[in-house]
């Protein structure tokens, strides 16, 4: 965890609401899959925005956003050379066991861009299978990542692009036709979690899902970003999660 | 190199700069950024007796210049703090704090008695509600204020006590010296500012507890006039915070009275700034040639009018 001072060398809308900023840190930051990085805008915001790290090359970072307030427009808007304080890599990550071999991936919305920082990081090693649920055409983004998956299901709410359904039917679907994965790696909105949470559930798949809150300090100090526990606790997004087992969340 | 230390009630600080509570945890997490034991001191996360889980999410909203947020004093109770990280907050090196809050009188006398001699101070938040009063915080009539630090402090007998006012109050004077009556050794302000902020897309706070505390760099300016105020009203020492971000705005709150001061936003917008503050606060002082920084305390000369 370091504070960098990062630079930015790419800023550009992927889709519809969706921009990508890419940052030289100067350095190489040891990072793993589902991390994520918090990163001040400056001016009268005094909140960091915690976005998750979608990509890692060299000394280079890159982080998709959607375009949601004013901390967000501020971010579009900042130009290529300009630099943000950006405090990373924060929270546990994903992990993929050794004997896991088979992967899935099951996302929706901004929720997809942790998700490519898993393919990116297990591609070669794993059998890995992304379902991925978008809201219409205009918000598909990714793509050219996912495809490098052994098997990638784009779907859409409208059909407007891929199947018309959401990402756990898509997934569903294929558990039907016999493709079991080893564990399922997801995030997306919490209703499509919930979805997810009952279908592994009920096929006994192990599953970890990373988790999205308002935060804090987004080290685990303030408190702030809490989820609750199947065991009746409270744990830090920010610094317990923001992957957590889905048997042990309640979302 | 000034001379930033300075003494509280008899307790020796190395710095003025002190980590305001529910905005540093214990310290872990920022000793995992930097030697935390190079900060003046610590107020911890609120404390209570029981195990509190707090309130639902959202807790935290932001508007321009400032944040709000309702955590609700989540904590993992007093015995907990006492066993599992007191001793470890204590070897960094830095001044220990604890922040305590009660629901009732008895709450805060057992509270205080259980930390007494453990800690280098004790910090009363007497911002919470009050549940024989029906539910109106402690801290909002000097009454009650006098009433909770002499309880207290009955418990608190070998310890210095810090009384932490709530700015949301009809005189900080008059509840600054009802702390002074009832036994407090110090008074710290502003807590936050009751405010709301509303999703206007769902026409709902965005805050779970649909109000929160309001704080950072936008409420310095009440901060300062209420630490002015206050300082002005009593004769033990204040420590002031609302919204330092920078040295400069440390300087403003020793000028207006205080001996020391807090810094809570500012760590979330910049995990580093009360370093960076400590810093800033020794080239001001040698720039100045300001030998101890503790000659800036109420140094304030009001225009004439």
């Amino acid at each position: 965890m370091k504070d960098y001072i990062a630079k930015i060398i790419k800023n550009e809308k992927i889709a519809e609401n969706i921009h990508a900023v890419t940052f030289d840190l100067g350095e190489i930051a040891n990072v793993r899959a589902g991390q994520f990085g918090d990163i001040a805008v400056g001016g009268t915001h005094l909140l960091r925005r915690p976005i998750a790290i979608c990509k890692t090359e060299g000394n280079e970072v890159t982080f998709c956003y959607q375009v949601k307030g004013e901390g967000t427009q501020k971010l579009r808007d900042m130009k290529v050379g300009e630099t943000c304080n950006v405090l990373m890599p924060l929270g546990n990550g994903f992990f993929v066991e050794e004997n896991e071999k088979k992967v899935a991936l099951v996302g929706g919305g901004v929720g997809v861009f942790p998700l490519i920082s898993v393919l990116r990081a297990y591609a070669e090693t794993k059998e890995i299978s992304a379902y991925i649920g978008y809201r219409n055409k205009g918000a598909v983004c990714g793509v050219e990542d996912f495809e490098k998956a052994s098997k990638f299901v784009a779907v859409t709410d409208d059909g407007s692009y891929g199947e018309k359904m959401n990402a756990v039917q898509a997934f569903s679907k294929d558990l039907e036709n016999g493709n079991i994965p080893d564990v399922v790696l997801s995030c997306g909105p919490t209703p499509m979690l919930r979805a997810l949470k009952t279908l592994v559930e009920e096929k006994g798949l192990p599953c970890y899902v990373s988790l999205e809150e308002r935060m804090g300090c987004g080290i685990g100090a303030c408190l702030v970003c809490v989820c609750d526990l199947t065991n009746g606790k409270r744990a830090r997004v920010c610094k317990d999660g923001p992957v957590f087992n889905v048997k042990e969340v309640v979302l | 190199m000034a001379n930033l230390s300075v003494n509280i009630c008899g307790v020796q600080l190395k710095n003025p700069v002190i980590a305001a509570s529910g905005t540093f945890g214990f310290g872990r997490e920022f000793n995992e950024l930097y030697d935390i034991g190079t900060i003046g001191g610590v107020s911890t996360k609120g404390l209570t007796n029981e195990v509190r889980l707090g309130n639902p999410v959202p807790r935290i909203a932001e508007s321009r210049g400032v944040i709000l947020n309702a955590v609700g004093l989540q904590n993992p109770g007093v015995e907990h703090f006492i066993e599992y990280d007191l001793e470890w907050l204590k070897n960094t090196g830095t001044c220990v704090i604890a922040n305590v809050a009660g629901k009732t009188l008895d709450d805060y006398k057992t509270i205080c008695e259980k930390l007494d001699g453990k800690v280098d101070m004790i910090e009363l938040n007497i911002s919470c509600p009050n549940v024989k009063s029906g539910g109106m915080a402690f801290g909002i009539k000097p009454e009650t204020v006098e009433e909770v630090t002499r309880v207290a402090k009955s418990g608190a007998k070998n310890t210095p006590l810090i009384v932490k006012l709530s700015p949301n109050v009809e005189s900080i004077a008059e509840n600054a010296k009802a702390a002074e009556r009832g036994g407090a050794d110090c008074i710290s302000l502003i807590n936050t500012l009751t405010g709301m902020a509303i999703d206007i897309e769902r026409r709902k706070p965005i805050i779970a507890n649909n109000t929160g505390g309001v704080s950072g760099a936008g409420v310095k300016p009440i901060a300062v006039r209420m630490v002015y105020e206050a300082s002005q009203a009593v004769k033990i020492p204040v420590i002031g915070m609302g919204g330092i971000t920078c040295a400069e705005d440390a300087i403003e709150f020793l000028m207006a009275g205080a001996t020391a001061v807090q810094v809570g936003t500012a760590n979330f917008t910049d995990p580093y700034a009360m370093p960076k503050i400590i810093k800033g606060l020794n080239d001001w002082c040698d720039k100045h040639n300001i030998k101890n920084v503790s000659e800036l305390t109420g140094t304030l000369q009001l225009n004439a009018r």
